[in-house]
């Protein structure tokens, strides 16, 4: 299942697991230890975040690491920047209509 | 004719967006104030406004959808802080739900349009802040340690360039 980063950093829980994996790839174990709630809501949160495409999981052995893949933001960014044409198209709107009312 | 153009300029983690309106300052601030009017203009050719409830006055709220392409919506709550007719609008706004339910997993920004009367005409100044450096952290965070600082300096000269 593919999901796109907005959803990714929707959640404030995922985004304190992204903001600790942006430091350092982390034992699967360690990260779900390091939060209050329980290690099976901690690995829903990674799932949907590998399925955002923000984290990577690798097996070594017994042990799975996570890694974030930070650039994925980058499509963030490109949308905010949509919003110079958003902005411009809705005065342009608001410009015309100011025409057609007293 | 030609259009005026619309001119961006960031300050921080202000956004400032300026345009010129040849109408007289009552009727461009009008524009503002009720569905009747926002309906004609808030959306855009993709993003039509599909939802709208209002109730303008400091303290009030606008309740409205942005709808777009492949069946998307886009919930927004707008707060009213203060209003000064004709010149000031400042409110908060929040990403919501259908109900108005503020989704405060996402950051809030305060908005104020200002409406300056020159020659007869209007230009509108509206700066989008972020409520609190937590606010702006909460987008910037994860990324500002590992590389995203390059992006948003690259946003930041696209939209010096694009003024």
């Amino acid at each position: 299942m593919r999901r796109d980063v907005f959803q990714g950093i929707a959640d404030p829980t995922r985004r304190a697991i992204l903001g600790r994996l942006a430091q350092e790839k982390l034992n699967l174990t360690t990260l779900t230890d390091h939060y209050d709630i329980s290690r099976q809501s901690v690995t829903k949160h990674i799932k949907i975040l590998e399925q955002c495409g923000l984290v990577v999981i690798e097996k070594k052995g017994r042990d799975r690491y996570v890694s974030a893949r930070p650039e994925k933001l980058i499509e963030v960014v490109r949308w905010a920047a949509q919003y110079r044409a958003f902005f411009a198209e809705r005065y342009d709107r608001l410009d015309e209509y100011l025409k057609t009312i007293e | 004719m030609s259009k005026h153009q619309l001119q961006v300029e960031t300050n921080g983690s202000e956004l400032i967006l300026t345009r010129q309106f040849d109408a007289l300052r009552t009727k461009v601030f009008k524009a503002y104030t009720s569905c009747e009017h926002l309906k004609h203009w808030w959306g855009t050719r993709e993003w039509p406004i599909s939802y709208c409830k209002i109730d303008f006055r400091v303290g009030g709220q606008w309740h409205y959808c942005l709808s777009g392409p492949d069946g998307m919506e886009s919930w927004g709550l707008a707060l009213y802080k203060d209003i000064k007719e004709p010149e000031l609008i400042v409110y908060e706004d929040w990403f919501a739900d259908k109900d108005g339910n503020k989704n405060t997993g996402f950051p809030s920004t305060t908005v104020r349009t200002e409406f300056l009367e020159k020659d007869g005409k209007t230009i509108i100044r509206s700066t989008a802040k972020y409520n609190s450096p937590e606010d702006l952290k909460k987008v910037l965070d994860m990324g500002m340690e590992t590389g995203i600082s390059e992006t948003m300096d690259k946003l930041e000269e696209y939209l010096a360039e694009t003024k």
